[in-house]
């Protein structure tokens, strides 16, 4: 990878930081790199969990002395051991997407502080800088070289999300900012413990913009107890097992970690997948979308990941370019790594991250970063996942293929930011935490799981009702699944959620909205629907607790709720809920995977007995007619046939060809086939689709399928129109085979825009990143 | 207590059930004990209970009607609730909860998906689903009402939607109704009001509350208790019946007590009424011996550790007293219920090494072979190498006097096994052998690390109590690995069924909690007269249960924490009327209790502090149990001698053996050696020494080398090795 952009470089300064294949380190800086070249089965299992111990106990030291919500409920920190070349060991169990942090800002660390003020025994370096590679600058990172005999042994490292470092907006997102003098400060690497004592100087000068010193204070000491903990752990195995053995045990993890990803990509065929999704408002009061656009080519042993053809930088939109590399690499972990603790280091080996400065993706100084997280980076989570699973489909490991899954729910995080007076007097500033309750994505053969949680987290929590009641002044109404959310498809995505309250015995909540994913869904996969969108409904106009008094009865949703609903933009501030208001905040769902009509009519009636699905959708999206009511509840089987077969026969009669000519008749013989998508095939150089030619493996096979524009909010019941809040006309695109009227694949296309080009098979230039046209 | 009053010996009687059998133990006036084995006997449980009380009562030479007769204490340990659960094998349960908030118990806070999982299950995030519901959507029913955080009534119940809720859940069928609504404990008002309906409409049915159950803030964790406790509800309450019936039909006087998670007993009555306090009190009767043993061996801090076949489980004992928690996860449903805090993890005798491909290396469980087809040794069609064939090739467990001679290991079997394996890591059997020890050891150190050291505590304060099958085998490694100075065997071979006998050890316990909060300053006035209404009741049930005021022990405790930061922190109260000096000593008791457990700097006092929780824990203090000295044969046999592989020696050793003669009071032996007692091995290795006290029980010095790296790295592999 190029360290040079133009006449300007990578060094973390206006560019993020790219670290160099060599690293410029001061010669001062010894390393103690002495390795076993015999590694013991024995000692390796022992330290192999000694040290992903020592990771635990690193998060488990930041959870107990930070207490704070954020840590406990969003698990938004990651503790990580480092070789001294501040390559990964282990990364924690907590937040996946911060996977890119600690490695990148500990080789800037060295690269750029060796020399001055020098790194040794004893210290700690902290930095919160985005082009340092921070995923924002509400994750601090704390880095602590471990020192063997006056040589760097590895590092330890954390990265957890403080409460408040200052700039115009409380907390870490600021909805208005329109560049990064809006925001907290950045503070590249600085030495904040120097031989083991903190820095007084450094650490009033870190506090002194923050709402909250007193917090970050904690949270400082947190971070440094943790590093202090896990550094300790580590010089105890060196003591006792010798510092050559626990380093050849860091190399073989890194090493099988290597062999098992490698494994795994030689039984992919070499290809290019590609996938979109949108955000909107860059600003309050803005109505156009942006593009997020994510290609993973693999050419033999290499992956490289490109958001090309992205959008330009926008307003609060935008992500570092750590941050984007975070979001996509925790997917690799989840898929491909599940069985080697997450040692992501040997996947990294082989995957390349291409910059595209000045994108959303990566942008360049000043650009605001803060929101980044909540938008770009999760989504860009998204598409990871739809990506590696695109090409997880052509493996010939059915095993692997059991990784493939539609898009996660809550692709980007609506953030509510509640402040105000609370129940007992107090100021209180906080934020709603319940849409950790996301969805988790439909897999290529079982259901996602309704308000499941995050797929880059391995346990989403959501409050208890209760608990947001005793600490906010408010009164949930309801809390529930949302019916028909889910993604439809042959597995269907896991429904979202909604969250409605009305202030209680307070004058009024006031609130900051920052969100995306509000107009335009995530995508489904192979066929499967799109994910529904995240809503925010304020009330007004309704004396909602009189209401409920005098009829007797509590809502359960906002049509049973009087006065008027208006519809709140993703990016907003300064709005105040009052007593008598309500306010209603639904987070998107999972997108499904696979033909809806595919799917088994008695999984439906299921869905629609539990209420996870309306009879309606299930008649309209799935074709599955139904009849009777509680237990009694079944398939009318003759009517389902006939109801899909309608369906599919207004497929082949709406669906128009494809932008070029159809592809020609089948190729003869019978070569071993290679799946490729939940319907099609890669036979002889060719696909198909059964036995339907789709052109030649290297082209877009939807150029010889049937492309059928519908109406976005066809897609998903609990879609709104976009022109609520976008000026933008979009389509569910359904590509559509022409001879059966299988749907192979779905995407939100802007209208009159041609069909992507989602999966080219065939080798292809790794460097080739310019996104394929179709 | 009642208790009978017959002037023949009495005895005091310990039965515990578990999957595959049926424990006894019981002990006389004299602390004279006498042990029973039965098959357990599913589904139904109450036949095994029988016959092993008869089994007992042959072996104290009477028939079942007089042993009975002259019990004075019988308890139980009970897993029928626990199976009736993780089988999911309960009643058609309804539940009714608040109108907007049926989907609490299938959101399940959303960390249902993971929750309680073991780390490689937690690591596969796309085979993360959430369990198949206790409750299905279709029977929760909502009902209009409205409570808020300080129990003012916003919405009274709808007691049109209440009926019909009933009757429609009576429609479908159910058989127990569990009722949650939210804040349902801050003015528990509506949930009885709905249980009134509840009861007006099917009388016979069984009903939980959630206010009944646990009365804290948290509407899934508690719902989730209600809820259960109804599932399991009959099913417990007919087996309750059916044993207490059968005991006084067979001439038993006293009340029937069980076993609580929470280490205490309670009546059969109430343990009908609230099952649920049953579910995992398994292990518990481990730790509460241990607790009982210690203090009369004057040893405060414990760590009270079982292994047995498939499991390591672990508790800790700090100044005399079990850690508690007030929340369980089972089938990752996680839930309110006190309970003793045991960490688990699935290492035992059992577990199976195999090797991992990717990373071509050795790995020790966390499958287990079980007791079918069990290690390779037991020549039961096992061929996978277990940790028990590694015991059997390195002479650690003898091979004709296992379980007392009635099963002969085949060492060539476990030989075989381990040859099957120790050709691809280019070891010889014997390494392989003892390097997975090293690994299951070390997975076993790991999780008390966690217990200890991770939370705030150092393990070298402790003693560490070694018990189940195997638990004396490793323990002077684990001990050592850790920095324990000591190893218990609580007496000698009953540490192999020490968890029947802890039961014996119990006391009656109650749990009384009351939620409101209360920020800084504190009011006394509040704080006396919560505690005033929680004693008052506290009392009132332990003297409708026979105890006298002397035998009553009543404690309290604060639930607290800083407004900013999430961990709530238990902190003990005085007792008796208190003012406001009282209060800022809570804080400074509150302050040091979060920095004991969180370390030092990590209370952010600025924001203030609340109280959140009042708990009254109310002891019916029971009989102490004596027990009576081993009075055999001091006379020291001559020992025998086995090939030992000892690591800290590096080979093979002829090694003094001995057995259960010879394990009399005042004995003393020197590692390196082994005591064969019938179901238990005592492995004491080299630089430690074990002594008998009185009662049986070894306690084993475990050397200078504790904590040191002779443990683990002495003769193979380690860098000293290569």
């Amino acid at each position: 990878m190029g360290t040079e952009h133009g006449d300007r470089r990578w060094d973390g300064r206006d560019l993020p930081y790219i670290p160099p294949a060599e690293l410029t380190i001061d010669p001062s800086l010894r390393f103690h790199d002495d390795v076993d070249d015999k590694v013991d089965p024995v000692n390796h299992e022992v330290l192999r969990h000694a040290l992903w111990n020592v990771n635990v106990e690193h998060g488990n030291t930041i959870m107990k002395i930070s207490g704070s919500p954020i840590c406990s409920y969003g698990h938004d920190f990651n503790p990580s051991i480092l070789d001294e070349k501040a390559d990964f060991v282990f990364f924690g169990p907590f937040l996946q997407y911060l996977a890119a942090v600690s490695s990148t800002a500990a080789k800037w660390t060295l690269e750029n502080r060796s020399g001055n003020p020098g790194i040794k025994p004893g210290d700690m370096f902290l930095t919160n800088d985005p082009w340092v590679g921070a995923t924002h600058q509400a994750d601090v990172t704390m880095l602590a070289p471990v020192f063997v005999d006056d040589r760097l042994f590895c590092w330890v490292a954390n990265t957890l999300h403080q409460w408040d470092l200052g700039g115009t907006a409380p907390g870490g997102f600021n909805p208005i900012a329109e560049d990064v003098y809006w925001e907290p400060p950045c503070i590249p690497p600085v030495k904040i413990v120097e031989g083991g004592t903190m820095r007084r100087d450094i650490e009033e000068h870190f506090l002194r913009s923050s709402r909250v010193p007193g917090l970050v204070a904690l949270d400082l000491r947190a971070a440094t107890a943790g590093c202090g903990v896990a550094r300790e752990r580590i010089l105890q195995l060196v003591e006792r097992y010798g510092a050559a053995s626990v380093k050849a045990t860091m190399r073989k993890l890194q090493d099988d970690s290597e062999s098992a990803f490698l494994r795994r990509l030689a039984t992919i065929p070499d290809g290019t997948w590609t996938e979109e999704a949108w955000s909107e408002a860059a600003l309050p009061g803005d109505r156009n979308i942006y593009r997020n656009r994510l290609t993973l080519t693999k050419k033999g042993t290499t992956l490289s990941f490109s958001s090309e053809g992205s959008a330009d930088q926008q307003g609060t939109l935008s992500a570092g370019f750590g941050a984007w590399r975070g979001g996509v690499a925790s997917m690799l972990a989840t898929t491909l790594l599940f069985d080697q603790m997450f040692a992501i280091e040997g996947a990294l080996r082989h995957c390349e991250f291409v910059p595209n400065a000045g994108a959303i993706t990566c942008a360049t100084r000043p650009a605001a970063v803060s929101g980044g997280p909540a938008v770009t980076l999760i989504q860009a989570v998204g598409l990871s996942e739809l990506v590696i699973s695109k090409m997880l489909a052509t493996s010939s490991d059915p095993e692997l293929r059991s990784e493939v899954q539609s898009c996660m729910g809550g692709a980007s995080y609506p953030v509510n930011a509640l402040e105000g007076i609370d129940q007992r007097g107090r100021p209180y500033s906080s934020m709603l935490m319940d849409p950790m309750g996301a969805a988790l994505p439909a897999l290529s053969w079982r259901d996602g799981q309704d308000t499941g949680g995050y797929a880059h987290d391995l346990q989403s929590t959501m409050p208890n009702v209760e608990e947001n009641e005793q600490i906010h002044p408010m009164l949930t109404l309801w809390r529930k699944e949302i019916t028909d959310s889910g993604g439809a498809g042959r597995y269907r995505g896991g429904n979202g959620g909604e969250v409605a309250f009305v202030p209680h015995k307070t004058d009024r909540i006031n609130l900051v909205t920052f969100a995306s994913e509000m107009a335009v869904p995530m995508p489904g996969l192979f066929g499967g629907y799109p994910s529904s969108t995240n809503a925010m409904r304020h009330v007004r106009g309704a004396d909602v607790i009189g209401a409920i008094v005098a009829a007797g009865r509590m809502p359960t949703s906002t049509e049973e709720l009087d006065g008027e609903t208006e519809w709140v933009a993703g990016k907003s501030f300064g709005i105040q809920l009052l007593p008598a208001e309500a306010w209603v905040l639904g987070w998107a769902s999972a997108s499904g995977y696979g033909d809806p009509l595919e799917r088994d009519p008695e999984a439906v009636r299921r869905d629609v007995a539990d209420g996870a699905v309306g009879a309606d959708w299930a008649r309209r999206a799935y074709g599955v007619v139904l009849v009777g009511a509680g237990e009694g509840l079944t398939v009318d089987e003759e009517a389902t046939a006939a109801a899909r077969e309608e369906i599919r026969a207004r497929r082949l009669s709406e669906g128009v060809a494809g932008p070029a000519v159809a592809a020609e008749a089948a190729a003869t013989g019978g070569g071993e086939a290679r799946p490729v998508a939940a319907r099609i095939e890669w036979v002889d150089g060719e696909l198909r689709a059964d036995d339907v030619p789709l052109g030649p493996a290297s082209g877009n096979y939807k150029r010889a399928a049937l492309i059928l524009d519908r109406p976005l909010e066809e897609a998903n019941p609990n879609l709104q129109r976009p022109g609520v809040y976008v000026d933008t006309e979009l389509a569910f695109r359904q590509t559509v085979c022409p001879r059966t009227g299988v749907l192979l694949q779905t995407e939100i296309a802007v209208a009159g825009a041609p069909p992507q080009w989602d999966v080219r098979l065939g080798s292809t230039d790794v460097r080739d990143v310019a996104a394929p046209q179709a | 207590m009642t208790q009978s009053q017959d002037q023949e010996t009495s005895y005091r009687c310990g039965v515990d059930i578990g999957g595959t059998f049926t424990d006894c133990v019981v002990v006389d006036d004299q602390g004279r004990i006498t042990l029973a084995k039965a098959p357990s006997t599913p589904p139904n449980f109450a036949r095994g209970f029988i016959d092993v009380l008869r089994q007992a009562a042959e072996r104290t030479d009477q028939d079942l009607e007089t042993l009975l007769g002259r019990t004075s204490l019988l308890l139980h340990g009970t897993t029928v609730g626990t199976n009736v659960l993780v089988q999911m094998k309960g009643a058609r349960t309804g539940l009714i909860t608040t109108r907007g908030h049926r989907d609490v118990m299938v959101m399940m806070r959303s960390f249902g998906r993971s929750a309680g999982l073991p780390i490689d299950r937690l690591l596969h995030v796309s085979r993360h689903e959430k369990p198949a519901p206790i409750v299905p959507r279709s029977l929760i029913a909502e009902v209009s009402e409205r409570i808020d955080w300080e129990g003012d009534v916003v919405l009274p119940l709808n007691e049109e939607e209440a009926r019909a809720a009933v009757r429609g859940l009576l429609a479908d069928g159910v058989e127990a109704i569990a009722i949650s609504f939210l804040w349902g404990f801050a003015n528990p008002d509506h949930e009885s009001r709905m249980r009134a309906i509840v009861e007006e409409e099917a009388p016979e049915i069984f009903v939980t509350c959630s206010h009944e159950i646990a009365a804290k803030v948290g509407e899934y964790e508690r719902t989730t208790a209600a809820v259960i406790n109804a599932f399991i509800g009959p099913a417990t309450a007919d087996y309750v019946g059916q044993v207490d019936g059968d005991l006084t039909a067979g001439g038993y006087r006293s009340p029937l007590l069980l076993m609580q998670a929470s280490g205490g007993v309670m009546r059969a009555a109430e343990a009908a009424r609230r099952p649920l306090f049953t579910i995992g009190s398994g292990p518990v009767g481990g730790v509460t011996g241990a607790a009982f043993l210690a203090e009369t061996m004057g040893r405060p801090n414990v760590m009270a550790c079982d292994m047995g076949g498939t499991s390591f489980d672990v508790g800790l004992i700090v100044d005399g007293v079990p850690i508690a928690g007030s929340e369980a996860v089972i089938n990752q449903n996680t839930f309110y219920m006190p309970r003793l805090d045991i960490e688990s993890i699935g290492a035992g005798a059992g577990s199976i090494l195999w090797r991992d491909e990717h990373s071509e290396t050795l790995r020790v469980g966390p499958q287990s072979a079980g007791a079918l087809p069990g290690p390779a040794c037991y020549s039961r069609g096992g061929t996978e190498p277990t940790v028990t064939d590694c015991n059997v090739l390195l002479g650690r467990f003898a091979t004709d006097s296992f379980l007392g001679g009635t099963m002969a290991l085949d060492h060539e079997k476990a030989l075989r096994a381990l040859e099957s394996l120790s050709g691809s890591f280019d070891m010889d059997p014997v390494e392989l052998a003892d390097g997975a020890l090293r690994i299951i050891e070390s997975h076993m150190a790991d999780l008390m690390r966690q217990l200890s050291v991770q939370r705030g505590r150092d393990p070298r304060d402790f003693s560490m109590f070694a018990f189940g099958g195997a638990g004396a085998a490793h323990a002077v490694a684990l001990a050592r690995e850790l920095g324990c100075p000591e190893v218990i065997v609580p007496l000698g071979d009953l540490a192999s069924t020490w968890s029947a006998l802890g039961v014996m050890t119990a006391d009656v316990l109650h749990v009384y909690e009351r939620a409101a909060l209360l920020s800084l300053p504190f009011d006394p006035a509040t704080v006396n007269a919560i505690f005033a209404a929680l004693e008052a009741e506290a009392r009132a049930e332990l003297e409708g249960e026979g105890f006298g005021t002397a035998e009553i022990e009543l404690s309290r405790v604060v639930e607290m924490k800083f407004p900013l930061q999430v961990h709530r922190v238990d902190v003990e109260v005085p007792p008796g009327e208190l003012d406001e000096t009282d209060m800022e000593e809570q804080m400074q008791r509150f302050v040091i209790k979060y920095e004991q457990l969180y370390g030092a700097g990590s209370a952010f006092a600025d924001a203030g502090a609340e109280i959140g929780l009042f708990r009254v824990v109310a002891r019916g203090v029971l009989p102490k149990l004596a027990l009576a000295g081993e009075s055999g044969a001091a006379g020291e046999p001559e020992p025998r001698t086995r090939e030992v592989y000892w690591r800290e020696l590096g080979g093979f050793h002829a090694t003094p053996i001995h057995d259960a003669a010879s394990c009399v009071s005042g004995f003393a032996v020197e590692g390196p050696a082994v005591i064969d007692l019938p179901v238990t091995t005592v492995v004491i290795p080299p630089g430690a020494r074990g002594v008998v006290d009185e009662v049986g029980s070894i306690a084993i010095d475990v050397g200078s080398s504790a904590g040191s790296e002779a443990t683990s790295t002495g003769a193979i592999g380690g860098h000293h090795g290569h």
